[in-house]
């Protein structure tokens, strides 16, 4: 009787507007004006970095022609650094260091995690969920730090032994998300359908169920993004970190004697460009992940 | 089973409740009038979204502050208004005066609390009951919902339990102080039909009991059918009709009442090639007509009813009304 | 008796990670780490010096049977001697992990209590300014540095640029009131980072807990504010706070004090795993690594039975 009440009175309007998750994200996204200016912050550092890639400006960052820790001037704008290289130039190359890391861990450790991440699931409860989720036990368990160490010493030194350790261990937490997702989604109805007309099992799982977590895939990114980042700061400073070039990681660790001496332009700009990428890149991610979350309703 | 004479136990007056929304304010309720009298079981019927819900919760002031609000209207239990209530008079009310249960027994309980343990949280709230002597009382609400055992029962967890087992928790907690009304919001929805008809029953059983009124919120009219002796039709936050539970199914006056009742399925003589729908979609909340809200779906609607708002006709008091300008009769 | 069950078993269970960890480790520290042997000789090393350094390194033994070797020094939790300085590593642990413990542990327990109570705060004025604000603050020290934190907090308080309160770096500590000073400025540098993390995680534990039906049940059954608050929300939030709390220990242990020993030359764990990590000497890493390890699998456990004891609903199967 009670579906009677409620089918009776509507009529399905054939003209029905369609809100699918990416449309209304764009909508709320866009209304939420600390994740736009942490958008343009982010673009605004980005056009620096490719700018530094096609070596429009930056390029000074390593000429040693300034005075001992000069002070800010017209010529060095953010001043000059103990050997006499110019903190501006530094701060700017560092610009494309940091997307670089940024961009290849992100990417490479989402992918990573989406691909195990979406076997685990499906194949959940079978050996190969029980391998999975075992190497990313093990690759939780080892400390951070002195898991780059190893991977530094394997690699002798190689200048990509930080980004494989990243990309090693921060797959993790997105394969976690994925895999509850993918377990999720495999009860539903769509897939055994597809399984039903004889859909080979990895299209289905890599055109029909993936699709549905790129959601999650492009937060968990913008996060690994951060997380690389901030780590190479501490990387650099244990000496783990960027080998060639600079990076605001490297000024900050150079800085860390210098500072007791009262000089704080190398720390202090290292800091603060780091600082507002970070900070831009955190509130971009937030209001993305806002947008995406079905569940709010954006402030009017 | 209640005198024509009688006051009503509770009398809302032009209540009127707006949400703030991303697209503007809201009315979810707007300008409703009802009573209920004592020892009756008022059943408000309507589809999802038309206000019923709402209207429950705002009877103990439950409605989420931000986004909603009270705007306007009266709520008179026995002659106190309880939109002029402070939160501290009405966390008094609430459990014991009048009761609210829920619609889903699964998360309506906490799940790391034993039952016992919620039960007795809410007589010694209200009641100057050691928790011992709170207990007991408990024990002896849960037979009366007709739970075995009693005594076992108690200490268990929520999801140790059926929902039917849930629910009749729900309604033994709600009992346990007497309160004048029962505010029941779709309480069987959630339910499988056999234990939908227990609880109903329970629920009919105890009303006569404890002497209690009985709102009954709910889109289902067979259970309508079943426990009212009246009931009123909501649709777009307005009340359309109100009438005893003959008059309604036999009678109806509002065209959309009658709309209702005839698109469900039932035993005829003779067989229909389609069932009866009302046709057109219920109207955006954002985007009202300025006249009847059942207006463009209405066949014997006309221009006044396009242009101007019926209201409910008191002439009759509210025990039997219409809020329409060419009602069926 | 069942509790002592199920935690063997799950214990048992934790085995495959130990082995899985230390063989990770192992491989990369230890077989592709640096080769110590030239260190250790000197110049124009004969034949026989160098095979002799190998041996006594262990560098001569095939894989299988250093690594074995290996897993019964982390059983019987001795590790031989340091590399770099000849002190037996079981001693320096044992008198590095006090300092360590004694390093951490006020800005953890700062750092979570301040957390749960800043959420509490945020999340029952939800979208009000107080909320926005902690929010706000918690977005930043989530942006910050902790090195960064680390060396202004060192600036604005301990040296002569800043307050000039605190001692710079070192850890002499012979009375109570040298602890306070030496443990103040890493304190407040750690607690500063963790709260921008523990606030915005709580705060969404505690929001989601205020949303639940349970809670507008009790509301609608008149129970006050306050019991609503302890019995309906903390006590259902306990579950993911404590377990996101427990999951924390092994990482602000050894990552955590990584970082703020080897900056202020605090000698603690984190110091000496640093050192080992900077001269390659590999019983030092062998053991860190190996700890922490078991470390991991012990908090799984304990969190597992925690979780039990808090949540009704999960059974000890």
């Amino acid at each position: 009787m009670s579906a009677a009440t409620e089918a009776s009175t509507q009529v399905p309007d054939v003209h029905e507007h369609h809100e699918s998750i990416w449309g209304k994200a764009l909508y709320k996204f866009r209304r939420d004006r600390t994740g736009m200016l942490g958008l343009g912050i982010v673009l605004v550092y980005f056009v620096a970095a490719l700018g530094v890639w096609f070596g429009i400006w930056g390029t000074e960052w390593s000429d040693v022609e300034g005075p001992k820790w000069g002070a800010m001037s017209a010529e060095h704008w953010f001043g000059t650094n103990i050997i006499g290289q110019d903190i501006f130039q530094r701060s700017l190359y560092s610009t494309k260091t940091a997307f670089e890391i940024g961009l290849i861990v992100a990417v490479l450790s989402t992918l990573l995690g989406a691909l195990l991440g979406a076997l685990a699931g499906f194949f959940s409860g079978t050996w190969i969920d029980a391998i999975i989720l075992w190497l990313k036990g093990v690759l939780d368990s080892i400390p951070f730090y002195l898991f780059v160490a190893a991977v530094a010493f394997a690699l002798k030194g190689n200048p990509w032994a930080m980004h494989v350790a990243m990309v090693s261990t921060f797959w993790t937490t997105t394969g976690r998300l994925v895999r509850g997702e993918v377990i999720k989604l495999r009860n539903f109805e769509f897939v055994e359908a597809s399984r039903a007309i004889g859909v080979p099992q990895v299209t289905i799982i890599f055109r029909h169920i993936v699709p549905n977590t790129f959601h999650i895939l492009l937060v968990q990114a913008t996060i690994v993004f951060v997380a690389a980042i901030k780590s190479e700061v501490i990387l650099s400073f244990l000496g783990l970190g960027v080998q060639d070039g600079v990076s605001w990681g490297l000024m900050i660790s150079e800085s860390t004697m210098e500072v007791l001496a009262g000089f704080f332009n190398n720390f202090a700009w290292a800091s603060i460009f780091l600082f507002v990428l970070v900070m831009a890149f955190n509130m971009f991610s937030d209001a993305l992940q806002d947008a995406l979350d079905p569940k709010k309703v954006a402030e009017s | 089973m209640s005198a024509r004479d009688e006051q009503p136990l509770l009398s809302v007056r032009n209540l009127v409740i707006e949400f703030t929304t991303r697209y503007g304010p809201v009315r979810a309720v707007d300008g409703i009038s009802f009573d209920v009298y004592p020892n009756e079981t008022l059943g408000i019927v309507g589809e999802s979204g038309c206000g019923k819900t709402v209207t429950g919760l705002s009877l103990l002031r439950l409605i989420p502050s931000p986004p909603g609000r009270i705007v306007r209207g009266e709520i008179l239990l026995q002659g106190r208004d309880l939109t002029r209530l402070s939160e501290d008079e009405m966390q008094i009310l609430r459990g014991d005066e009048i009761s609210m249960i829920f619609q889903e027994p699964m998360t309506a309980l906490n799940p790391v609390l034993t039952v016992g343990t919620q039960m007795v949280d809410v007589l010694t709230r209200h009641r100057k009951l050691t928790r011992k002597q709170a207990r007991v009382v408990a024990i002896d609400m849960l037979s009366k919902v007709g739970i075995p055992v009693p005594n076992k029962r108690i200490d268990e967890y929520p999801h140790e339990m059926s929902g039917g087992m849930r629910q009749r928790v729900m309604i033994a907690m709600a009992l346990s102080c007497s309160p004048k009304l029962l505010i029941a919001d779709e309480p069987t929805t959630a339910l499988d039909v056999t234990t939908q008809a227990q609880v109903l029953e329970q629920i009919v059983k105890l009303q006569d009991e404890f002497h209690m009124a009985v709102i009954l919120i709910t889109h289902d009219l067979g259970v309508v059918a079943e426990t009212c002796q009246r009931a009123l039709v909501m649709y777009c936050g307005e009340v359309m009709e109100v009438a005893d539970i003959e008059s309604l199914f036999e009678r109806p006056r509002h065209p959309y009442s009658r709309g209702l009742l005839d698109s469900i399925p039932k035993l005829r003589e003779e067989k229909l090639a389609e069932l009866p729908i009302i046709p057109g979609m219920v109207p955006d909340l954002m985007h009202l007509p300025p006249g009847c809200r059942f207006g463009d779906r209405c066949s014997r609607a006309t221009d006044e009813c396009r242009l101007q708002r019926p209201q409910l006709d008191t002439s009759a008091t509210l025990r039997n009304a219409v809020a329409c300008f060419r009602p069926l009769d | 008796m069942d509790v002592v069950k199920y935690a063997i078993r799950k214990l048992v269970g934790g085995i495959p990670l130990i082995l899985g960890v230390t063989f990770v480790s192992f491989l990369l520290m230890v077989y592709f780490g640096p080769d110590l042997t030239f260190e250790m000789l000197g110049k124009n090393p004969t034949p026989e010096q160098i095979a002799e350094v190998r041996k006594e390194l262990g560098y001569d033994r095939p894989f299988l049977v250093r690594y074995s070797q290996y897993l019964k020094e982390l059983a019987t939790l001795d590790f031989g001697l340091s590399d770099s300085t000849g002190e037996p590593v079981s001693s320096m642990l044992i008198r590095s992990i006090p300092i360590s413990l004694a390093l951490v542990t006020p800005g953890f327990i700062l750092g979570n209590l301040l957390g749960v109570l800043l959420a509490l705060v945020a999340a029952y004025h939800r979208s009000g300014w107080i909320d926005k604000a902690i929010m706000g603050f918690s977005v930043v020290g989530m942006s910050i540095s902790f090195l960064i934190v680390i060396i202004a907090f060192q600036i604005l308080l301990s040296s002569s640029y800043g307050l000039n309160l605190f001692p710079v770096r070192g850890w002499n500590v012979h009375s109570l009131y040298d602890y306070v000073m030496y443990v103040t400025v890493p304190t407040l540098a750690s607690v500063f980072v963790a709260l921008g993390y523990n606030t915005r995680f709580y705060r969404a534990v505690i929001v989601e807990e205020m949303t639940r039906d349970h809670v507008r049940t009790a509301r609608a059954f008149g129970i006050r504010p306050g019991k609503l608050l302890y019995k309906h929300i903390l006590k259902n939030s306990a579950i993911p706070i404590i377990t996101r709390i427990m999951f924390s220990i092994p990482l602000v242990i050894v990552s955590g004090s990584l970082l703020i020993e080897s900056y202020f030359g605090i000698p603690g764990v984190g110091k000496v795993t640093f050192d080992a990590i900077t001269t390659g000497d590999q019983p030092v890493l062998k053991a860190v690594v190996g700890l922490t390890a078991v470390l991991f699998v012990i908090t799984l456990l304990v969190t597992d039975i925690l979780y039990r004891a808090v949540d009704p609903r999960v059974s000890l199967k």
